[in-house]
């Protein structure tokens, strides 16, 4: 580093505070990483079965730019030094290692930075692919080799070179497998966490990790006869593990393997739970194969899991916004009805006021006059006001609220906005609202939009008709257990199959998306409905709105 | 304008504006008659009579058009202030083209409202005026012999009695006595009064 700074000293003096603090954290982690390495390995014949520094580093690397690798490199390597020189290992074989450690690091986030651009997330199952291909299998392999070869070349210890390849290529599997997604996973949790956690969810996590706890404690940290034990034990985290998959994505995944991981390995180490033996060999192999193939298992269950999460929240998003902005479209159409609308209540109240005042002037005004004129300037002005927050709610992009919603109000409510409009288009509006409606259960908005997009669309069809024949007919009637809306016109009808009409962009008019009844559609259908449209015999479609009446309250 | 209330009809299908405008202008004087359809109207105020209608171009069914139409069929001339809740600009131009006394756009503002009305029924009131008297010219005309029409003809022509008799072929003595005839038949005193009842009945010139 000192080498660098002094040619380079403008660069090197921004830069140099901003990575020092990672570098530090790298080195740290590396240094007790690789204590913890040393810890996991079995004795008397030193086997390694998790060696956890390599894999630090790669995930160091995975979440740093690209062009800032250089220095989490470096900074291991004081961190290499202190904790290999002490355990007598020649100095050679020490830089060796440090080599091949590093090597691994850079062959896995390498190849996964190459065909995943920017910090790896593990929320799409092809990154999640990526990474096992390459950080997990192909990293730890070509290492393996290279790390062979200069314990042979540097003629350290007696194991051959196939057994050294076997020994490191598991325990940096494993450690790949378990720490990688551990540090990119919490590191991606704790940069953007939850705004809001219900108290529940932290019950639940106590309860999922108390559980998977006692679990390991039970099978793979208390003393046991090795050979009877049944492998059906190795199982029981299995449903804690699935939990976490499928409730608490990769974080909560990643950290329940590493419970079990480091549960697994104590007990080993400590000649305690079922991977005790005489040949420590074989045991750590199986061991280490039996946590490769749980923790793959179930972190691709997670990614998986919280990819199909994420589309439908996606997907959910998008029907929102278009739901929001074909709303939006229907009113804009709609403005000069809305604008008539209001300009009713606002001519009465202006003719009002002047005759008041026109009253007073000419010394004619009884106060029983002025009085009833005040009246009347108070209720046009409340129907003016109503036009407006009628009109703001439909214009806001709120949330989905449920309530209970009597369709005759909303029916009459919706004519408000469209009443200008018709009038304008000559067409007369029949409504044949049934007496006592049962109440369905929706979102008021959604069920207006619904009705304005059948009334529009109704009114629409009866362009071409003649001026008398231009009605539009709006019943709503109750059957058992269910609540109907029909919007009936006089129009063409149409020619195609009924569902034709409601997939997205199908439409007759030379102005239109094709949205509406698609839009309208999958409102009835969130509302637990049908809607169905048939031609008329004397002619005109007929569009049926059929909801679940909700249970009438005794 | 008289010391007779005028009366002006209003036709709105929204009973809220229709009773402002009622109010509006019985206090500017008017007396009002008010109606919700087209139809209403037309039922019950059959006889041509005089006054003023205030109707809204847009109603279900039949609208301010429609209603226009029906007048003009029935021979009605009263004029038509039109009040609209849009800028309809191919109605604006229809009710124009048929003779409509003028278009407001809501929300109405009421002198404008008054003044258009006013405007209106002075309009429709000096029409008739000229109406009458061009009727009562009209018939003194029929009273007139051929020759004494002829002798009309020459003299709002600014012809002299001589020239007028040349032209007939008769003495310039017994033009004299045809003109001092027809003079008496159209009721004027002198030539300019002539010229005058005469032009009433020529039709107006592009």
């Amino acid at each position: 580093m000192d080498a660098h700074s002094a040619p380079a000293s403008v660069a090197a003096s921004w830069r140099l505070p901003r990575w020092l603090a990672p570098a530090l954290a790298v080195a740290l982690g590396y240094y007790l990483a690789a204590r913890l390495g040393f810890a996991f390995t079995l004795q008397p014949h030193p086997i390694s079965t998790l060696w956890p520094p390599n894999a630090l580093l790669a995930a160091a690397l995975l979440l740093a730019p690209t062009h800032a690798w250089w220095w989490l490199l470096a900074a291991a390597l004081p961190a290499h030094l202190a904790a290999e020189l002490q355990s007598g290992v020649p100095t050679a074989m020490v830089l060796g290692w440090y080599f091949s450690n590093c090597s691994e690091a850079l062959i896995g986030a390498g190849l996964v930075r190459a065909l995943v651009p920017g910090p790896l997330r593990l929320d799409t199952l092809r990154s999640a692919g990526i990474f096992l291909a390459s950080a997990v299998l192909a990293a730890p392999l070509l290492s393996s080799f290279i790390d062979a070869g200069l314990v042979r070349l540097i003629g350290w210890g007696e194991s051959g070179y196939w057994d050294l390849v076997r020994t490191r290529l598991f325990s940096n599997v494993l450690a790949e497998l378990t720490i990688v997604p551990l540090i990119v996973a919490w590191a991606a949790f704790l940069t953007s966490p939850p705004r809001e956690v219900p108290r529940a969810r932290y019950a639940e996590v106590a309860a999922l990790f108390g559980g998977l706890l006692l679990v390991c404690v039970l099978v793979f940290d208390l003393p046991q006869r090795g050979s009877s034990v049944s492998p059906v034990l190795y199982y029981a985290p299995l449903p804690f593990l699935v939990w976490t998959a499928v409730r608490f994505g990769v974080t909560g995944t990643a950290s329940a393997l590493w419970l079990m991981t480091v549960s697994t390995i104590w007990g080993a180490v400590h000649g305690l739970g079922p991977f005790v033996g005489e040949e420590p060999r074989a045991i750590a192999l199986e061991m280490q194969l039996f946590l490769i193939a749980a923790a793959v298992t179930v972190l691709l269950l997670a990614v998986s899991y919280e990819e199909r999460l994420r589309m439908e929240r996606e997907s959910l998003e998008q029907r929102k916004q278009l739901t929001h902005l074909s709303r939006v479209a229907v009113l804009g159409a709609l403005s000069g009805g809305i604008a008539h609308e209001l300009n009713q209540p606002l001519t009465a109240i202006l003719s009002n006021a002047q005759a008041a005042q026109h009253f007073i002037a000419n010394k004619t005004a009884e106060p029983a006059l002025l009085s009833e004129i005040l009246q009347d300037i108070i209720v046009a002005d409340k129907r003016a006001g109503d036009v407006i927050n009628g009109l703001r709610a439909l214009f806001k992009r709120g949330e989905v609220l449920l309530e209970s919603v009597d369709l005759n109000p909303l029916v009459r409510e919706v004519v408000t906005f469209v009443q200008g409009d018709f009038t304008t288009r000559g067409i007369q509006l029949q409504l044949r609202l049934a007496e006592r409606l049962p109440e369905v259960r929706g979102d008021r908005i959604q069920l207006q939009q619904l009705l304005l997009n059948l009334m529009m669309n109704a009114a629409e069809a009866m362009k071409a008709c003649a001026p008398e024949e231009r009605i539009l007919t709006v019943q709503t009637l109750a059957t058992a257990g269910r609540v109907h809306v029909n919007v009936v016109d006089r129009g063409p009808g149409f020619k195609v199959p009924p569902e034709t009409l409601f997939q997205a962009f199908y439409t007759t008019k030379t102005q239109g998306l094709g949205l509406g009844l698609s839009i309208s559609k999958s409102i009835v259908t969130a509302h637990g409905g049908r809607l169905g449209a048939t031609t008329r015999r004397g002619g005109g479609a007929a569009f049926l709105v059929t909801l679940p009446a909700l249970a009438r309250r005794v | 304008m008289s010391t007779m209330q005028a009366s002006v009809a209003v036709v709105d299908d929204d009973v809220f504006v229709l009773k402002a405008l009622d109010r509006l202008l019985q206090s500017a004087g008017f007396a009002v008659e008010t109606f919700t359809s087209a139809q209403d109207f037309l039922g019950k105020c059959p006889a041509n009579t005089s006054g003023c209608v205030v109707t809204d171009l847009s109603m279900p069914g039949f609208g301010g058009l429609d209603l226009q139409q029906a007048l003009a069929k029935a021979l009605d001339s009263r004029p038509i202030v039109f009040i609209s809740g849009q800028a309809d600009v191919p109605g604006t131009v229809e009710a124009m083209k048929a003779g409509a006394a003028d278009f407001l756009t809501k929300p109405i503002d009421g002198d404008k409202l008054v003044v258009a009305v006013r405007a209106a029924l002075q309009r429709f009131a000096a029409a008739q005026v000229r109406q009458a008297e061009q009727a009562s010219v009209t018939t003194r005309m029929t009273t007139l012999t051929a020759r004494e029409r002829e002798v009309l003809a020459g003299v709002v022509a600014g012809k002299l009695n001589k020239q007028i008799a040349s032209a007939l072929g008769t003495a310039e003595k017994t033009i004299k006595v045809h003109r001092a005839r027809m003079m008496r038949k159209m009721a004027v005193g002198s030539l300019a009064e002539l010229v005058r009842a005469w032009t009433l009945t020529q039709p107006p010139q592009a």
